[in-house]
């Protein structure tokens, strides 16, 4: 890795580990430095990238298998109707 | 609900905030239900009881905030309090004892490095929605906060009533979880060194 400082660091310089910059990336919680850090990380460590590959994977399979389609049309109806009632 | 100063509204103001900034996210809270209560009557049930106590307790959203994590929080509170008692699954193992199981450092490791991205590629079915549907509640949840719905930390705290360190573990643990019941569809299916 280069000379740059890890922005994954604690406060009190404590050097993350490789999943805890995973973690952090894949929580959606990464700064654009840190992305920018983990993505030329990748390009230097091979567990890495695998692992970032297969996370990544897994999550559009589950935005793809698990979304649920639209809620039925009656639902809506009813919803709409006893608030109006209520109103 | 969550004690913030209320909000007064007109009658007209109440329904512009529940159809322009409530409603648009009856999808996902659809599939929200469905996925913490596994069947579909009861997710039908869970998102109108939501919706009907989202106008009950307007006062207590504060225009400008995020409409969908308040909606998703009053909808969790729901399957906890109306429907995780009656709820058609298997009675749970108690929770704190899921809790300090996974805990343990065995699980803190990267649990399946084996599964690899190719043995993915042929789960067309509906192995992944098996796979995290099998997972504990708890867990699951997590997992649709954050990778379906796109929430942060702090939103999924506030949601969840629990401290972000805790999101952070149960989300690291709910993701080796589904890796480990991926891996075992993936033996299944033939791959070997899955």
């Amino acid at each position: 890795m280069s000379q740059r400082e890890n922005p994954f660091a604690s406060p009190d310089g404590a050097k993350p580990t490789c999943l805890e910059m995973l973690q952090v990336i894949l929580d959606g919680d990464a700064s654009k430095v840190q992305q920018e850090y983990f993505a030329s990380h990748m390009e230097e460590c091979m567990p890495c990238y695998k692992n970032h590959q297969l996370d990544m994977q897994i999550r559009a399979l589950i935005k793809s298998k698990c979304c649920g389609g639209n809620v039925p049309a009656d639902l809506i109806d009813k919803i709409k109707s006893q608030v109006n009632s209520v109103s | 609900m969550e004690e913030t100063p209320r909000a007064k509204y007109t009658e007209r103001e109440k329904l512009d905030v529940f159809n322009n900034e409530f409603l648009p996210h009856i999808n996902s809270m659809y599939n929200f239900g469905y996925r913490l209560t596994l069947d579909e009557d009861d997710a039908k049930d869970l998102v109108q009881d939501t919706y009907l106590k989202s106008y009950r307790f307007i006062e207590s959203f504060q225009k400008g905030t995020n409409a969908k994590a308040w909606l998703f929080r009053i909808l969790k509170n729901s399957f906890i309090n109306d429907y995780r008692k009656k709820s058609k699954e298997p009675s749970k193992v108690d929770y704190q004892e899921v809790e300090s199981y996974y805990n343990s450092d065995e699980v803190d490791r990267q649990i399946t490095t084996d599964l690899r991205v190719e043995s993915l590629q042929d789960m067309i079915g509906d192995e992944i929605s098996n796979a995290l549907n099998a997972l504990d509640v708890d867990f699951r949840t997590v997992i649709i906060l954050c990778d379906l719905e796109g929430f942060k930390y702090d939103e999924m705290a506030k949601i969840l009533d629990i401290p972000i360190g805790t999101v952070r573990s149960r989300l690291h643990r709910a993701r080796n979880l589904l890796k480990e019941k991926l891996s075992e569809y993936a033996k299944k299916m033939g791959y070997k060194n899955s």
